[in-house]
């Protein structure tokens, strides 16, 4: 038994816990809410990159869908199991806790980019399939853009729901205020917004008509990177450190 | 608190002078690396939350065998055995299964079962993919067959294909034991494994527990149920308000409560007259006729033994039945608990 069968068993034990709350049947309806205005949209006749981007992309999968899913994902990968004691029987065994960590992240991310990045996909073909090579760029950026996005929320929540059982509620409150509201008055905190790495990384294959992108794609590959790699080592780092609490006998 | 009181198997270090038994420690098992170490050993071990103190000063020795881990609510059993599972770090003092200490040291777990009070196990898995998921992360060649194997022993073959989240507490119980040992450690702690079982569950799963230990496992378990302890073995360990308050054979340790009289029931074939006699002797603290019986109190037990038989043939009494009547377990942990 090697280290990838072992990531292969938490990956699947991850995506089983993850596939079977009722929430993921909410996030699954709300990740079909693209396609449906695309399909609307398409039968208006209205097919513009521009106008798909700022009506569809941006405000709702950027500033909804992706956050939304990916925080939970991320949040729920495992704040469930410590709240329940399940954690016990994961980390109870002889493997490094890299290993967990890394297994627990890429259940997580992956379960986001197959939600809103299927969405992301097929809302943008629906639409901008008719734009040509241009409108196919378009889809794929967006579907780098919607990557990034899942692996940086991800980690961040994931890495933070080991600090406090209050991950999800800070990431709501961080996609709300931070990144729904104060980036549009600041656009200096443009350097610590998931949403401007994700947008900043779309540029490497598409520019996206839209004027809040403020990253260039260099800086948001290394600003999501580090986000990622800083996130997964202090994850690990907490996770060797997990205690159980005494209990009352 | 008082001095802990030590038998057989288990070896208090402490500060003040621990009231010993003559048979000397013998809780030993072979480490991995063939150096022959204590399984489960603590040393001056204390764990404390802010001005809390859970656990304070407690040191003990555990070999092969099963023993119990007895303590009113709230005396940090579970504090313990987290310790000693490694999910929890000694404030001070060191905690060491097979020699090496297991907090931040995941390779321990290869030696290490452990089952946790709580309940709740992946509700979504199937007994069998629990036990598997288990297997595989112990990284066993053949986790299926270890696992069906596990299944097996603590009888749930029967339901293994069913989803946990339909089993009752007790099946839960089982196949945690079961994931906790797939894998064949050296040692198993279990916090209170018996909860939610029933006669017949609790039956297995101790016949279960002896087996193990006469293998040559190394068996540390919670439980606030005296009889509990009682069947599975003798050897037991005493956490009153964080400190260890005795340790080793429960009626060993009886044996050594000289400040307590040893209370014991007598039947002859004329109690009036034997209580005539034994009154006459400085170690007999007291002599009660009863409806049942003679009740005698004594502060000797050894010298007891001694006594009533030369008793009896004073007084021509003839002996049917000579009874330690509080050489239970229960008796014993009442007294340390109320001490």
């Amino acid at each position: 038994m090697n280290s990838i069968a072992i990531f292969a068993e938490i990956v699947r034990v991850t995506l089983r816990q993850l596939l079977g709350r009722r929430r993921t049947l909410l996030l699954v309806l709300l990740s079909a809410l693209p396609v449906v205005l695309a399909l609307a949209f398409r039968l208006g006749g209205e097919t513009e990159i521009e106008r798909f981007t700022r009506r569809i992309f941006d405000t709702i999968t950027m500033t909804i869908l992706l956050p939304l899913v990916a925080i939970l994902f991320g949040s729920g990968a495992f704040g469930a199991e410590i709240d329940d004691g399940t954690v016990v029987y994961l980390l109870a065994k002889p493997i490094p806790r890299w290993l967990v960590i890394a297994a627990k992240a890429s259940g997580a991310i992956a379960m986001s980019i197959v939600l809103t990045g299927t969405s992301t996909v097929l809302a943008g073909l629906i639409d901008l399939a008719p734009a040509g090579a241009d409108g196919i760029h378009a889809v794929l950026a967006q579907f780098l853009a919607v990557v990034v996005g899942s692996a940086c929320y991800v980690t961040l929540f994931l890495a933070l729901s080991l600090f406090t059982r209050r991950a999800l509620v800070i990431g709501i409150g961080y996609m709300l205020v931070w990144e729904g509201a104060l980036s549009f008055i600041l656009t200096g905190i443009a350097n610590l917004s998931i949403r401007q790495y994700s947008l900043g990384a779309s540029k490497a294959i598409y520019t996206l008509p839209l004027q809040e992108a403020r990253l260039t794609a260099e800086t948001a590959f290394v600003l999501s990177g580090v986000l990622v790699v800083a996130s997964l080592a202090i994850a690990t780092w907490k996770l060797m450190r997990f205690e159980l609490p005494g209990g009352s006998d | 608190m008082t001095d802990p009181i030590t038998t057989q198997s288990a070896a208090p270090v402490t500060a003040t002078t621990p009231v010993t038994a003559t048979t000397p420690v013998t809780a030993t098992t072979p480490a991995p690396n063939g150096e022959v170490v204590p399984a489960i050993e603590l040393r001056r071990v204390a764990r404390w939350y802010g001005n809390v103190v859970a656990v304070n000063d407690v040191s003990f020795a555990l070999g092969a065998g099963v023993t119990g881990l007895l303590g009113p609510n709230g005396a940090g059993k579970t504090t313990l055995l987290h310790m000693l599972a490694g999910f929890l770090a000694p404030s001070a003092g060191e905690v060491l299964i097979l020699g090496r200490g297991p907090h931040r040291d995941p390779s321990v777990y290869r030696q290490i079962g452990l089952v946790p009070e709580r309940e709740a196990v992946y509700p979504f898995l199937t007994g069998l993919d629990y036990v598997k998921f288990n297997a595989r992360l112990q990284g066993l060649r053949n986790p299926e067959a270890a696992a069906r194997a596990a299944i097996a022993r603590v009888g749930l073959d029967d339901a293994m294909d069913r989803a946990i989240g339909t089993y009752s507490k007790g099946m839960r119980q089982r196949v945690k034991v079961a994931g906790s040992l797939v894998h064949d450690p050296q040692v198993l702690l279990l916090d209170e494994p018996f909860n939610g079982m029933d006669p017949r569950q609790r039956i297995a799963m101790m016949d279960l527990l002896v087996e193990l230990a006469s293998a040559g496992r190394t068996i540390l378990f919670s439980s606030h149920i005296l009889e509990e302890v009682e069947q599975v073995g003798t050897e037991i360990l005493v956490l009153v308000a964080g400190r260890l308050a005795a340790s080793g054979d429960f009626r060993a340790i009886r044996a050594l409560m000289t400040d307590r009289p040893h209370n014991i029931t007598i039947h002859s074939s004329d109690d009036r007259r034997l209580a005539t006699t034994l009154m006459a002797d400085p170690a007999i603290f007291a002599v009660e006729l009863t409806a049942t019986g003679l009740s005698v109190q004594t502060a000797h037990l050894t010298a007891f033994r001694r006594l009533i038989a030369g008793a009896s043939r004073t007084a021509g009494v003839r002996l049917f039945e000579v009874v330690p009547a509080d050489e239970s377990l229960e008796s014993v942990f009442d007294y340390l608990v109320r001490r």
